[in-house]
């Protein structure tokens, strides 16, 4: 986003001259919306951040949370969207490079990446372009850096056919004292390790401030192109680097480059600085307006004191990672820079650092309405069989392998519970013990289309339920809120309302919102948002990573139980969507209450090992649930619905696809079930024994007058193959 | 252990050794000198970002030097992956690594059997030994003609993925070559991914251990 009229007024009032190009460049990057939230800080300020656990909060390149007294995990969201509507591959894989950098920037070994990915209908040809680019983007830059992606989610709806998020996160562990948390001093030399700064990725941060323009290629020249060799020495570097403590601030050059660096920290931190541009290392000749917004990707600024800079300068020669020294902090609170001895820009680093924020008019659109009116009229249901088939082949459910082999998530021998198998992925710390950690994303675009306020407190709640249902207990979140245009009140709405939704949410489950971005301006060429998103990444703590909970059928005979009432609420399902093309409703009601209940009783069930699976119940509902377990598993089942803990009367689809929320499938031994309903009695838990693990390769649902059967051969053919068939097959 | 810009299963190749007594070392490749080691071991990773092929600008470095004189001592070498690809780019194994059929990068948990086990990294295997392991590569689809194939492979060690198991299209399911007596392995899957039962997902046993618990005995006892 261009500087507004008002605001080069008050860069004028600020300086009490007219500004340099330099000047205002380094202006229009630092106050771009992507580098200032200036369209959202007032808002931010409603999420709850603070917490038992929280060692750092918002504000630092990455949170820090207390895992275990002695161990901290860092991790951190970000989107990616604009780039990679426009270069799907470079733009997401450059978006892992920024979030692993964010993570390296707090000291913190990076062990594991997320990718939530929310992505148009593969049958669509530019939409298949971008789906294929954007994974291999991600697996063959996170691939090369020797980091695993082991978690995700992911979407698919024609509404993001040209216009994808693309999110990413990262998570990192430290031992307490390995966190870099000291300030730079007077005096620090100020260097720039890695890449070569050349011209790309000019402004990228401005043009990811503003909606993508009718003709893309217009746009590719701020794109960054990345590089995962030189990524993966900074990583190695930095391990050392913060293992001999001789650095005392570290930070990535992502969004507003060189001129966001340096004035943040020095706002951050009541210094200045003094930058000669000339000494940076270049891959072309630039002029210094150039050098100061360019957004090359794979460099990191430190801050060194002067005493250590010859064994940081032969750490850096070792690893064969290149490196300048540009310059030096002081106390003068001002950023000069200098180029060829000429000062080209002299600004005070507080008032760069942060514009003043903008309120923003906010008001719901019509279309809003559609969220708040109950179902009256359902279609007449389907064959019910068919119904849960074509369910369990929609890209939204089905097996998501044609993505998740091309990551390598194993690298690192962390991953206890991998891909497919699990609600969470299960990573050990690998320090000799058997502790470990939980980590998940979730979005519902759907949900927060209809209704941004209740899908979004639905997220954190799945995310929450995600981690428990692994036998982790849930410490805290980060969220992305992905909206569209600030500017126009309609599109600003729906961010608010996310906004408040996940703060209402996480206040609730006890869940400090730690860290977050905004990703604003998703609009397409003619103006119209694409879906609002509240992505939400948990991390849960698991005391003994062999205990974890798999979502597959372990054995024959074993009892079915499930955790929760049902209601029913089928507004914004999936059921709705994938068998009628119909996408109105109320969304399942949030139940806080119910959820901590309910994940109070899973998590104990799992930690005295009373259970053989575990599955939350989300998209699809309780059909598509069982399914899974059975499909994942090779073992059928019987159930009975009847059986059931049902509120409310619902016709039997109703019943059979609702998304109600706080609810979960376990598998237990016969032995154990007694056990369990005790606890359910004594906590006010609802459960129902549906029936039993099964031979005979079927899964048998029976119901008042009528029952469905369903050859699992059929349904694991249907749930391994469908997405692949319309990844390869669909063009 | 040695370590190129890029490798990036040293320190899971540490643990795994570590796990059965070994003593290993990484050492960066501008450093690495064979005389100072009882075994070497090329972990996985992608050798300078895989540019030009994988495998292709490690085997060209003064370390690629280093490990002809290794070879010449009859030290024991393992390359895994990356470090399978380099070897055959050094010519110290026969045979290509070309790009996955299908064209992506595949993660996967695999079988194994070994034919003709012997030498330092197998000696402890029967003949026919069954071993799961995951593999995770974009370029690991083993080529080789078919006059070398009956000159060399037939006469060596080798490790074939079980029917149904060779997820690249390598020829005659291959999944690692050796010489003939058995010193010098290379192998796609990750050996150090499989050395406990807690990375092993439900259906496979961790069939990772034994190669470095062979090595072990080796170099204590001879092969």
């Amino acid at each position: 986003m261009p500087l507004t009229t008002e605001e080069v007024e008050e860069i004028r009032r600020i300086l009490g001259r007219e500004p340099t190009l330099e000047e205002l460049a380094m202006f229009e990057a630092q106050w771009s919306e992507h580098c200032s939230y200036k369209s959202s800080r007032v808002l931010l300020k409603l999420l709850p951040s603070t917490g038992r656990h929280v060692i750092v909060g918002v504000g630092r390149d990455a949170p820090a949370v207390e895992l275990y007294p002695d161990t901290a995990v860092v991790f951190k969201i970000e989107s990616h969207n604009h780039p990679s509507a426009v270069d799907p591959y470079n733009g997401a894989a450059t978006g892992i490079g920024g979030i692993v950098r964010d993570i390296l920037a707090m000291g913190a070994k990076p062990i594991a990446l997320l990718d939530m990915l929310y992505l148009g209908d593969p049958g669509n040809p530019h939409a298949n372009w971008l789906i294929r680019g954007i994974v291999r983007g991600i697996s063959d830059y996170g691939n090369r850096i020797g980091v695993p992606t082991v978690a995700g989610d992911t979407f698919f709806d024609s509404r993001f056919n040209r216009q994808p998020l693309v999110n990413v996160a990262c998570v990192g562990v430290a031992s307490r004292e390995r966190l870099v948390l000291s300030s730079p001093r007077p005096g620090d030399l100020i260097i720039v390790m890695g890449n070569a700064t050349g011209r790309d990725g000019l402004l990228g941060s401005s043009f990811a401030s503003k909606a993508l323009s009718d003709n893309v290629d217009s746009d590719i020249g701020a794109v960054q192109v990345g590089d995962p060799l030189t990524e993966k020495l900074l990583i190695d570097a930095i391990q050392v680097l913060v293992g001999e403590k001789l650095v005392s601030y570290i930070k990535d050059l992502g969004g507003g480059g060189l001129t966001t660096a340096i004035s943040e920290v020095a706002a951050e931190h009541g210094l200045g600085a003094v930058v000669h541009l000339e000494k940076l290392h270049t891959r072309q000749s630039l002029s210094p307006l150039e050098l100061l917004v360019s957004e090359s990707q794979e460099r990191m600024l430190l801050s060194v004191e002067p005493e250590v800079a010859d064994r940081v300068a032969q750490i850096l020669e070792k690893f064969d990672v290149s490196y300048s020294v540009i310059g030096h902090f002081d106390d003068s609170g001002r950023i000069r820079v200098y180029h060829g001895g000429r000062l080209v820009a002299d600004v005070p680093a507080r008032d760069l650092a942060k514009p003043k924020a903008v309120r923003r008019d906010s008001r719901p659109p019509n279309e809003a309405l559609k969220g708040l009116q109950p179902l009256t009229r359902l279609p007449t249901p389907p064959n019910l069989k068919d119904a849960i088939l074509k369910l369990l082949s929609s890209p939204n459910t089905a097996s998501k392998r044609w993505i998740f082999e091309q990551y390598d998530y194993e690298v690192g021998i962390r991953t206890a519970v991998k891909p497919g198998y699990g609600d969470a992925a299960v990573l050990r710390l690998l320090d000799g013990s058997c502790r470990g950690l939980a980590v998940k994303g979730d979005a519902n675009p759907r949900y927060t289309s209809l209704d941004p306020f209740t899908g979004a407190a639905n997220t954190v709640a799945e995310c929450f339920r995600n981690l428990v249902a692994v036998g982790s207990r849930p410490i805290a979140i980060v969220d992305e809120l992905n909206a569209g245009n600030p500017e126009k009140p309609e599109h600003y709405w729906y961010f608010e309302m996310m906004l408040k939704g996940v703060a209402w949410m996480a206040g609730e489950l006890g869940l400090p919102v730690v860290g977050g971005k905004v990703s604003f301006y998703n609009e397409d060429s003619q103006g119209r948002q694409v879906r609002p998103t509240a992505t939400i990444v948990g991390v849960g703590r698991i005391r003994d990573v062999r205990r974890a909970a798999t979502m597959d059928f372990k054995q024959l005979g074993s009892l079915i139980v499930v955790v929760g009432a049902t209601y029913p609420e089928l507004g914004g399902s999936e059921y709705l969507s994938a068998i009628f093309g119909i996408e109105e409703g109320e969304i399942p009601r949030p139940r806080p209450a119910t959820e901590l209940r309910n994940a109070k009783f899973v998590y104990r069930a799992i930690r005295r090992g009373l259970v053989r699976a575990v599955h939350d119940i989300s998209g699809g509902g309780l059909a598509v649930a069982l399914l899974e377990m059975a499909v994942r598993g090779g073992v059928g089942f019987e159930v009975d619905l009847s059986k059931l803990v049902v509120r409310g009367d619902g016709r039997f689809d109703e019943i059979l696809f609702s998304e109600t929320q706080a609810r979960y499938i376990i598998e237990a031994d016969e032995n154990a079930v007694e056990e369990l309903i005790k606890y359910a009695q004594l906590m006010g838990v609802d459960v129902s024994i549906i029936g039993r693990t099964a031979g005979g390769g079927r899964a048998l649902l029976r119901y008042d007058g009528g029952s469905i059967t369903v050859e699992l051969d059929e349904a694991a053919s249907l749930y391994e193959r469908s997405f692949e068939d319309a990844i390869e097959g669909g063009v | 252990m040695v370590k190129f810009p890029g490798t990036n299963c040293d320190e899971d190749v540490f643990h795994a050794a570590r796990s059965v007594g070994l003593e290993p070392e990484v050492v960066w490749y501008k450093y690495f000198r064979p005389s100072s080691w009882d075994a070497i071991i090329i972990p996985g990773g992608f050798s300078y970002g895989d540019w030009l092929r994988a495998g292709a600008i490690a085997a060209r470095t003064s370390a690629a030097d280093s490990l002809y004189e290794a070879r010449d001592s009859g030290a024991p070498i393992m390359g895994i992956c990356n470090g399978f690809q380099i070897l055959v780019e050094a010519g110290l194994l026969p045979g290509a690594l070309l790009p996955n059929v299908g064209g992506r990068f595949v993660c996967r948990w695999v079988k194994l059997y070994v034919e003709r086990p012997r030498g330092p990294w197998l000696k402890v295997l029967g003949d026919g030994d069954r071993l799961d392991m995951p593999v995770a590569h974009g370029e690991g689809r083993y080529y080789i003609d078919n006059e070398s194939y009956y000159a060399t492979v037939v006469k060596s060690p080798v490790l074939r993925y079980a029917d149904g198991w060779n997820p690249n299209g390598s020829i005659y399911n291959i999944a690692g070559v050796a010489t003939e007596d058995g010193a010098i392995l290379g192998l796609m899957p990750h050996p150090e991914r499989a050395y406990t039962d807690l990375l092993a997902p439900r259906g496979f046993t961790p069939g990772g251990k034994i190669l470095f618990k062979s090595l072990a005995d080796s170099l204590r006892k001879g092969w």
